[in-house]
């Protein structure tokens, strides 16, 4: 199978958490013998040559991060610009968040099944999964321990072209969190993860509170 | 207050609703988004990490913001695209991201990061043009999780005496 990936995240590739989860998944799907063209809407100079690429496959996926619930402004304009096929492509999505349970994407999910019908695709399936708002802040194996599983969501793509198996249904993880574990949760964020945040803050060079509040009330 | 964000080039909807809301002497203002220049949010974390609660890009959309905190509700009039609002419209949700801090709570057992403001805005959408509407419903709802606050629903441009009534 040949695939056209795109990244649809607006961040530049450099920072961008899907690129890296793409890098792991590629590894994957490459490794089951299938090739890929892979590109990023956040370069618009690609813009072009993704259309074509487009036109062309018969195979596409897209990787997005999740933006107030459903698909970045960028990919939407991107998107808008595509011809559809007739029902002669099969599409795809890696659909990820900052945000950990799998409930917070089923909006987003349930609106890129019906975005495929607009795209004249054969919808085959999202890949669903929060809890990636770090990778950008990590390195090395700190930053594998997170995209590592992508791998072998890669490999069963590689060979199924589609995110249908229970294998990669059951890769998103808990839909909610059970009290408990909202209650331990809810403490690292009031403690460990706000001191986490403020030092990257530091590092970014703020000078400000977390919370401040540059427009009055 | 009531803000409404016009991303189409149909002036003729905003109009009416001025001229609704000023007969029902309701405070409101109209911002014809359609001749600003507003990017689309790129993602850089800088208005929770780096320059709190400020966009790092500079365009026409902080004055938006500005009115957006202030706000009883804010009405977003948009073109469709593939089923859902187009671009322009998404990226005036999209860049209310700098109303939120980077900090996390639980709120109705799911995650949700703690508003910079004390003031809540209700969020409407309008469409003009064909969408799957019972989906930009849910999304709206889930869009209104963003300020804290609630939806007050989704209407085609063809129902704008009923959306004049919910603005108050």
């Amino acid at each position: 199978m040949h695939v056209l990936i795109i990244n649809g995240s607006p961040r530049v590739k450099k920072f961008s958490n899907t690129d890296k989860i793409l890098d792991k998944f590629c590894e994957g799907l490459s490794e089951k013998g299938n090739s890929y063209l892979r590109y990023e809407i956040s370069d618009r100079r690609q813009w072009e040559t993704i259309r074509q690429a487009w036109d062309e496959s018969n195979n596409i996926l897209i990787a997005l991060p999740l933006y107030v619930e459903c698909i970045p402004g960028l990919l939407l304009e991107f998107l808008e610009t595509v011809t559809p096929h007739k029902d002669d492509a099969d599409i795809s999505f890696i659909l990820q968040s900052g945000f950990a349970e799998g409930c917070q994407l089923r909006c987003g999910e349930e609106y890129l099944k019906l975005m495929s019908k607009h795209l004249g695709c054969r919808y085959k399936g999202t890949l669903v999964k929060g809890d990636n708002f770090s990778i950008r802040f990590f390195e090395d194996e700190k930053r594998d321990r997170i995209t590592t599983p992508y791998k072998r969501m890669g490999q069963i793509y590689g060979e199924e072209a589609s995110f249908d198996s229970e294998e990669c249904k059951a890769f998103t993880g808990p839909e909610v969190f059970p009290a408990y574990v909202r209650v331990l949760v809810g403490l690292m964020f009031k403690t460990v993860a706000r001191k986490s945040f403020e030092k990257i803050s530091k590092e970014w060079g703020c000078t400000k509170p977390l919370d401040y509040r540059p427009y009055g009330t | 207050m009531v803000l409404i964000i016009n991303t189409t080039s149909d002036t003729d909807v905003t109009a009416k609703i001025g001229s609704s809301l000023k007969e029902k002497g309701r405070p409101f203002e109209i911002i014809e988004a359609s001749t600003l220049k507003i990017s689309h949010c790129i993602g850089c974390n800088y208005c929770w990490l780096k320059t709190p609660g400020e966009c790092s890009i500079k365009d026409d959309y902080e004055q938006i913001l500005k009115k957006i905190i202030k706000a009883d509700q804010m009405w977003v009039i948009s073109d469709t695209a593939l089923g859902f609002i187009d671009h322009k419209g998404k990226n005036i949700y999209d860049r209310i991201i700098p109303i939120a801090t980077m900090n996390l709570k639980f709120k109705n057992g799911q995650m949700r990061h703690y508003l910079r403001y004390d003031h809540k805005t209700d969020i409407g959408l309008i469409c003009n043009g064909e969408a799957d509407m019972d989906q930009l419903r849910k999304w709206n709802e889930r869009a209104a999780l963003n300020f804290d606050s609630k939806s007050l629903g989704v209407y085609g441009t063809d129902r704008i005496e009923e959306v004049t009534a919910c603005m108050c």
